[in-house]
């Protein structure tokens, strides 16, 4: 199964947020969604996620309308930005708490979420507090939040941005094992290159709500589609 | 289609925005009737002749003992609090945590019981029992601000101060202390209006031969029976109130916050140090507390058996507790919506001014008000509702405060994240907002409880005789002579200061924090 947006468009405080957006993702695939800060990127995402409606265009799942379906129904994974981790739920809380919204037992979900907690190499830290994580940490578990519940697609919005250099090249080397062993179908937004291009397949360069050029690097670079394109990969 | 149905999911968004609104208007409802109304009144009522019939010199007088006793227990609750502060916030003693904890009991205690414990002493009728009460009173406030500071900062700025040659004293008064100058400004603002409004102790220790402007209000309202000088001080206390608050925000404004760390070095020569600070500190701290419960000795058979004739003290202690109850049913009622609106940056300053307003108008100005104002159309000064209404606006700034941060974690991206992983409208509420909203409503009741608990300034003016409390009641006994009243008054006030005590600790325990 596939994702496939067409011709989205979002007006938010009177300017075009999204302005006729179009990507496809095939099953398995991870794109990384680029472009500079305001270019619409965390807005796709929050469109595809349900949290968002669209003034036109649509959001399809195979064959399947989304664009009127809830988020909460969608079966998609979305890592928010700033982590937005449940304050008052432990960090097994946290991350159980997908499962416990499919209605899962509860020792099903003790199991599942200790196995979601040594993906992301915090084993037998479930009981933690969250006000009491490192940065670092509070990002393992809403990846770990975002994954568990084995969404049929995820979306990862700028999982990096809050973090040092130093763990940034760890964890994300670490995210893009994840992924890929476990076939997942993934957004990735970013707004660093380096970063895009070690995690995502292909690229999507998106600029004032458009998705302006899609493809490999080499493809991007070789065939610019215009001359902000052939800027922005220098 | 309904993009707004779609990003909240759910279809019924007229009433929720209805409940939004109900939410919004009903607290602000409260507090300009209950507050805002009563309050205005006083100032129209001195308007007129109130002001004609204050007794001038006498008045100055006042005006003068009010300022100099709060500058005095101001300057020297800061000095006298210095080491202690210092012991529990630079020194890695055992227990730390334990003792800071102990120090806040003599601030949460109800001022009559504060004053009884003096009264205990045998220090009544004496400038310096009322000073000793109000530095009794507010160790706690210099240790919890200035300490929370002091124990952040940074520990290289003394080793390079050291290095550049300073010596300790040196480095203490060139170093520490101008670091630590925005934190001892808003500690010395509060304790100076804490002192300054002070009305329980000044009115049992001071015994009409010390007053305050407060003590002065409740005296031309219920002795004189003269409303309108009553409003007058009111006006004049408030504005005095105002003027002072101001000052002092300006004041802190203007300086930078320290570099903050955390770290904690302390050489075993500072540790033995700070042992002997901490326990002279603390035994100067329970002698007013030991003298009380020796003092209540006797009181109890005295209570049990033989007629106050002040009304059974058990119906003071049932009526109390059924007071404090309903009052941190409204006061949460009221706080957490305000609370919540807070959270909102939009409106946050405006709304902390707003129920910090209470705060600052004294308590008697409150229960005052409520005479002059509350008569009609419907005369609520019958209504065994006046006293809980009373205490919740005295309670509200408090359950604002508190719950604040505990609400300000309802973000729009927590929702969100719930919805993504599958929560609908009725999964968001009772797994992430419900949990949050109850704790922070235990949390605000239990403070608000505690506050009713203890207060008399408000409770003086308006109780009636069928619905006394508990500090009232301790008032009027003390007032009385005779050994067996002051034995039973001490048995009361130990007894409020059990219950008060043990609500203080519960409350603390959810106000950690963390979750």
């Amino acid at each position: 199964m596939s994702l496939t947006v067409r011709d989205a468009r979002v007006r938010l405080d009177g300017t075009a947020a999204l302005d006729g957006a179009e990507l496809t993702v095939a099953s398995g695939e991870v794109v990384a969604l680029l472009g500079p800060s305001g270019s619409g990127k965390s807005t796709l995402l929050r469109a595809i996620a349900g949290l968002l409606a669209l003034d036109a265009g649509s959001v399809w799942w195979g064959g399947e309308d989304l664009t009127s379906i809830p988020a909460h129904q969608r079966r998609f994974g979305l890592m928010f930005q700033d982590y937005a981790l449940f304050p008052h739920l432990s960090v097994a809380g946290n991350v159980g708490y997908g499962l416990r919204m499919e209605g899962n037992e509860a020792p099903a979900i003790k199991r599942r979420v200790a196995e979601a907690l040594s993906w992301v190499g915090l084993d037998g830290q479930g009981n933690r507090r969250i006000d009491n994580l490192s940065g670092g940490e509070q990002q393992r578990v809403a990846l770990a939040r975002t994954l568990v519940p084995s969404p049929r697609l995820v979306m990862l919005d700028e999982p990096l941005g809050a973090l040092d250099r130093q763990i940034r090249g760890r964890l994300m080397s670490e995210i893009r094992q994840l992924l890929e062993e476990r076939r997942t179908t993934a957004v990735y937004v970013t707004h660093d290159l380096e970063e895009a291009v070690a995690v995502g397949q292909r690229l999507a360069l998106m600029r004032s709500g458009k998705i302006v050029q899609t493809g490999t690097l080499d493809q991007l670079r070789s065939e610019p589609a215009d001359l902000w394109v052939e800027a922005f990969l220098r | 289609m309904d993009r707004r149905r779609l990003a909240l999911g759910r279809a019924k968004l007229g009433r929720a925005a209805l409940g939004r609104a109900v939410l919004t208007v009903l607290p602000l409802a409260f507090l300009g009737y209950f507050f805002a109304y009563p309050v205005g009144r006083i100032l129209l009522m001195s308007a007129g002749e109130g002001w004609g019939n204050l007794n001038t010199p006498r008045l100055a007088g006042t005006v003068w003992f009010t300022f100099w006793q709060a500058s005095v227990s101001t300057v020297a609750t800061l000095l006298l609090a210095m080491p202690l502060t210092w012991a529990l916030s630079r020194v890695s003693l055992p227990g730390r945590r334990t003792f800071t904890a102990l120090v806040t009991v003599p601030f949460v205690l109800p001022t009559v019981v504060v004053g009884s414990a003096f009264v205990a002493l045998g220090w009544t009728g004496s400038v310096w029992a009322i000073l000793a009460a109000h530095i009794f009173y507010n160790v706690a406030v210099v240790v919890r601000l200035v300490g929370g500071v002091w124990s952040r900062l940074d520990p290289t700025i003394w080793e390079a101060s050291a290095v550049l040659g300073a010596r300790p004293a040196r480095r203490f008064w060139n170093v520490t202390l101008p670091l630590l100058r925005p934190a001892l400004a808003a500690a010395a603002a509060i304790v100076f209006v804490f002192s300054f409004t002070s009305f329980g102790v000044v009115l049992i220790l001071g015994q009409l031969r010390y007053r305050t402007l407060e003590v002065a209000i409740y005296e031309a309202a219920t002795s004189f029976l003269d409303l309108p000088s009553a409003a007058a001080l009111s006006v004049l206390q408030l504005a005095c109130v105002a003027l002072l608050l101001a000052t002092a925000g300006r004041l802190s404004n203007r300086l930078a916050p320290p570099r903050l760390t955390t770290s904690l070095a302390s050489p075993r020569r500072s540790r033995r140090t700070a042992g002997i600070v901490v326990a002279v500190s603390f035994g100067l701290l329970a002698v007013p507390l030991l003298a009380l419960a020796r003092r209540s000795v006797g009181g109890f058979s005295a209570l049990a058996t033989r007629p106050t004739g002040l009304g059974s003290p058990l119906a003071a202690v049932a009526n109390s507790l059924r007071t404090a109850a309903l009052a941190a049913v409204l006061a949460t009622l009221v706080g957490l919506p305000l609370a919540r609106m807070g959270a909102g940056r939009r409106w946050g300053r405006a709304i902390d001014l707003l129920v910090m307003l209470p705060l600052g108008t004294s308590a008697v100005t409150v229960g005052l008000g409520f005479l002059v104002a509350l008569g009609e159309p419907v005369d609520l000064r019958t209504s065994p509702l006046l006293i809980p209404i009373a205490h919740s606006l005295v309670a509200v700034p408090f359950v604002v405060r508190a719950t604040g941060p505990l609400l300000s974690a309802i973000r729009p991206a927590i929702r969100e994240a719930a919805a993504v992983l599958g929560a609908n409208r009725q999964q968001v509420w009772t797994t992430i907002e419900r949990p949050i909203v109850a704790r922070a409503a235990a949390l605000g009741g239990g403070m608000a409880a505690a506050v009713s608990l203890g207060e008399f300034g408000a409770s003086a003016f308006i109780v009636r005789p069928e619905s006394t409390t508990l500090p009232v009641l301790i008032a009027r006994l003390l007032a009385r002579p005779g050994a067996v009243n002051f034995s039973a008054a001490m048995a009361l006030a130990v007894v409020l200061m059990g219950v008060t005590g043990l609500l203080v600790l519960a409350v603390d325990r959810l106000g950690e924090p963390r979750w």
